[in-house]
């Protein structure tokens, strides 16, 4: 069912709002009378919820909206999904809303996450679910998550030169163990570079956060 | 003032503080803190209009209270106990009311000592000359140093950190690591005694991502107690157990500590005026639990990487202006430019930052870090004599003065900031047997100086 312009925008009005208090209740509630009003989940997500986090992401590109709304947007949109959206998609085994499955991390020995953190949220507010394993994530850990996730992509970022090779590990050991055509392999970060990242084998680079979202999508066809 | 009473009490801090979640830490905790106390003392750069070099005392001695006020409510965090880490209003301010007024590191001849300065102070900044960390490959370390080294306008010297080690790819916290730091403390040692200056301090170990590099390397034969030593705070305002590792070595072999606090513009601090009480309360905490001797803060673009935009700089000004109004804390500016060697924006961008930090009571000026630090080799010792020259021909310089100046100079460049003019590397801009610039890089160093002359700024 569609609803009307208006309720399209009072309902982005809303969820906006939501985000900026960030809060995730204000934004269940408005989940749960959206759908009450018969709006079904996936027409919420594409209709409401991406509009909203893309002009997010857009007002982000040009530092007009900071890294705290932006990790609002992930929390309140991420709470929606899980409790309101998600249920009643898989009760009526409908398609996920989600653009494909993203682990993202900083490597091994690294504790710069600012980027990474841009990167996970700029892609979670573009319609990816992401699972993001905090800093100095070692080879075996990316690799275990992609696993016990069913992840699509392993997203690796490092700024700093000692935890280039990690990347490398997880190529290698992904290769050893026969799991290399199972997940994607994105790489980002200061140092690295698009060449770095084609020489140790990666399927996709990204200078900025708004290209890893490109390189996304291209790799999942969506 | 460094001792293990007050280590035991940091660290003590560290284990018995309340347990909150990281994620709480940065997306609510900071975020509001910062929120609710620029309201509170009415904190709106926007006010000053264009000025980059603002004189308004009254909102630079709100900008203090609004930073202490936060360091007082937030405190630090410590990510391994997941413990926020308190301290009373006079916790606080004890250690700043008594911090020393000086520092003096480097060692005989080669000795200096860096000063509290005022808001336009005709005093001279001190400098510390290098490429902060960025990366040069292992053949052009030695060299790459000793072209910092070799100039007497340098004070102390920072150190970039190296690509490979004995030809091998080098791994954080690694065997691979601690050879590094060894190599860096061998191979910058080295730079500063064919440059004659053996005793010139080093800001090291700058190769040291973890804690074993700096244990390592800063044992007997490598980095001496006199050398400055970095210990990082992770932003925003937290701490594990690797850099307080650092520190406790640091503080029992009584060496010069110098701690850094990167905060990133339109990130968890939000915008210039976030970023302007971030930087307060960074020097205020980096005091609390660091015992620092050197404070600096350097905050970063997130998407040009560097600290030369004009609100960046702004921030940096008053946040300066309100630490030299208010604190002992010796203060340092890092200048982060995007421009590269061999090119005219990085000398106006140093320019801009240099006059900035004179005037705004900074104490010492810490690289340029050209190309933002991040482009392999490209940094060279001519950009550190420039940055000397400029600073200390802007000693004693008037706000008014410097504001117009750096609104002339920024307006030179703020158009190619995102064209990411990043110059060429070392070898395309030296000689590397007489480690002389090449004439192509000293004619563009010596055209600058002359447009700063004419517009006019003291040179020589
Ligand atoms: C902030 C910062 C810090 C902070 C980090 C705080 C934090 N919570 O992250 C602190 C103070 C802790 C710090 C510590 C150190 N740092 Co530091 N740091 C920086 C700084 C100034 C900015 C980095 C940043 O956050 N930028 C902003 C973000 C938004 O940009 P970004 O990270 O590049 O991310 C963007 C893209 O790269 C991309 N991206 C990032 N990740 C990914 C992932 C994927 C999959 C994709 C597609 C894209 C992508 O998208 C992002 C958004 O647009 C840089 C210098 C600089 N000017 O860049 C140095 C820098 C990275 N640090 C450096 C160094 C050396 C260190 C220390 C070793 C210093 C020391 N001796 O103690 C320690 C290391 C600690 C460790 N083990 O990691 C060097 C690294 C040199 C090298 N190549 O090895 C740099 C380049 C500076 C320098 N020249 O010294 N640092």
């Amino acid at each position: 069912m569609s609803i009307s312009k208006d309720m399209k925008t009072e309902y982005q009005k809303q969820l906006h709002l939501a985000i900026q208090a960030g809060s995730a209740d204000k934004g269940i509630e408005l989940a749960r009378n959206a759908l009450d009003k018969g709006l079904v989940p996936v027409e919420f997500f594409e209709e409401i919820i991406q509009p909203v986090l893309e002009d997010l992401g857009d007002r982000f590109s040009r530092l007009e909206a900071f890294l705290p709304e932006l990790m609002r947007g992930g929390m309140v949109v991420k709470a929606v999904q899980e409790k309101v959206l998600e249920p009643i998609i898989h009760e009526q085994s409908d398609e996920m809303a989600s653009r494909g499955k993203i682990i993202i991390g900083t490597c091994q020995g690294d504790i710069h996450d600012i980027g990474k953190n841009m990167v996970a949220l700029m892609l979670q507010v573009n319609g990816f679910s992401v699972v993001d394993l905090g800093t100095s994530v070692s080879s075996r850990d990316f690799i275990e998550a992609a696993k016990r996730e069913n992840a699509d992509i392993i997203a690796m970022s490092t700024l700093i030169t000692p935890s280039m090779p990690f990347m490398k590990d997880v190529i290698a050991r992904l290769d050893s163990l026969g799991l290399r055509d199972r997940f994607k392999i994105i790489t980002g970060g200061a140092p690295v570079t698009r060449e770095w990242a084609n020489e140790i084998g990666a399927d996709g680079f990204g200078e900025d956060a708004v290209e890893a979202v490109e390189a996304c999508r291209q790799l999942m066809g969506v | 003032m460094k001792q293990t009473t007050r280590l035991l009490d940091i660290l003590d801090r560290a284990e018995n503080g309340p347990i909150v979640e990281e994620s709480q830490w940065d997306m609510f905790l900071v975020p509001d803190e910062i929120e609710r106390v620029r309201s509170e003392f009415d904190i709106h750069l926007d006010d000053v209009g264009d000025s980059i070099v603002p004189q308004d005392d009254a909102l630079a001695d709100r900008l203090f209270d609004a930073g202490l006020a936060l360091a007082e409510r937030l405190g630090a965090y410590c990510v391994s106990t997941s413990r926020r880490m308190q301290f009373t209003r006079n916790e606080i301010l004890n250690p700043i009311n008594v911090a020393p007024l000086s520092i003096s590191f480097g060692e005989d001849l080669d000795q200096h000592t860096e000063h509290k300065r005022a808001i336009e102070d005709p005093a001279h900044m001190t400098i510390k000359g290098g490429g902060v960390g960025t990366p040069v490959p292992e053949d052009l370390y030695l060299l790459v140093h000793q072209s910092y080294a070799q100039e007497p306008l340098i004070d102390a010297m920072i150190n970039c950190t190296m690509e490979r080690v004995y030809g091998r790819e080098i791994r954080s916290r690694s065997p691979w690591e601690i050879l590094t730091g060894w190599h860096e403390a061998e191979l910058t040692k080295a730079a500063c005694k064919r440059a004659g200056r053996p005793g010139l301090a080093l800001g090291c170990v700058e190769n040291a991502v973890s804690d074993v590099a700096e244990l390592s390397a800063s044992s007997y034969g490598g980095f001496s107690r006199r050398d400055w030593h970095h210990v990082a705070m992770i932003s925003e305002f937290k701490t594990d157990y690797m850099l307080l590792n650092k520190l406790t070595h640091l503080v029992r072999t009584g060496s010069v500590i110098h701690s850094f606090y990167n905060t990133i513009y339109g990130g968890s601090v939000g915008g210039k005026d976030g970023m302007a009480i971030a930087i307060v309360c960074g020097c205020i905490m980096l005091q609390m639990i660091y015992m620092t001797n050197t404070h600096s803060v350097s905050p970063s673009h997130p998407f040009l990487d560097n600290d030369t935009c004009p609100e960046i700089m702004v921030a940096i000004s008053v946040a300066q202006q309100a630490l030299a109004r208010n604190s002992r804390l010796l203060t340092d500016v890092v200048i982060t430019p995007v421009g590269g060697p061999g090119t005219k924006i990085l000398l106006y961008e140093t320019a801009a930052m240099a006059i900035l930090a004179a005037a705004s009571g900074a104490c010492g000026l810490i690289g340029p870090r050209s190309a933002a630090g991040t482009v392999p080799a490209h940094v060279s010792g001519l950009e550190a004599r420039f940055m000397a020259e400029v600073a200390h021909a802007a000693a004693g310089m008037s706000r008014n003065d410097a504001d117009s100046l750096v609104r002339r100079l920024v307006a030179k460049y703020k158009d190619q900031l995102d064209k990411k003019p990043i110059g060429k590397s070392f070898p395309e801009v030296y000689d590397l047997v007489t480690l002389k610039p090449l004439p192509h890089w000293q004619a563009i160093y010596e055209e600058v100086k002359q447009e700063l002359k004419q517009m006019g700024l003291n040179l020589t």
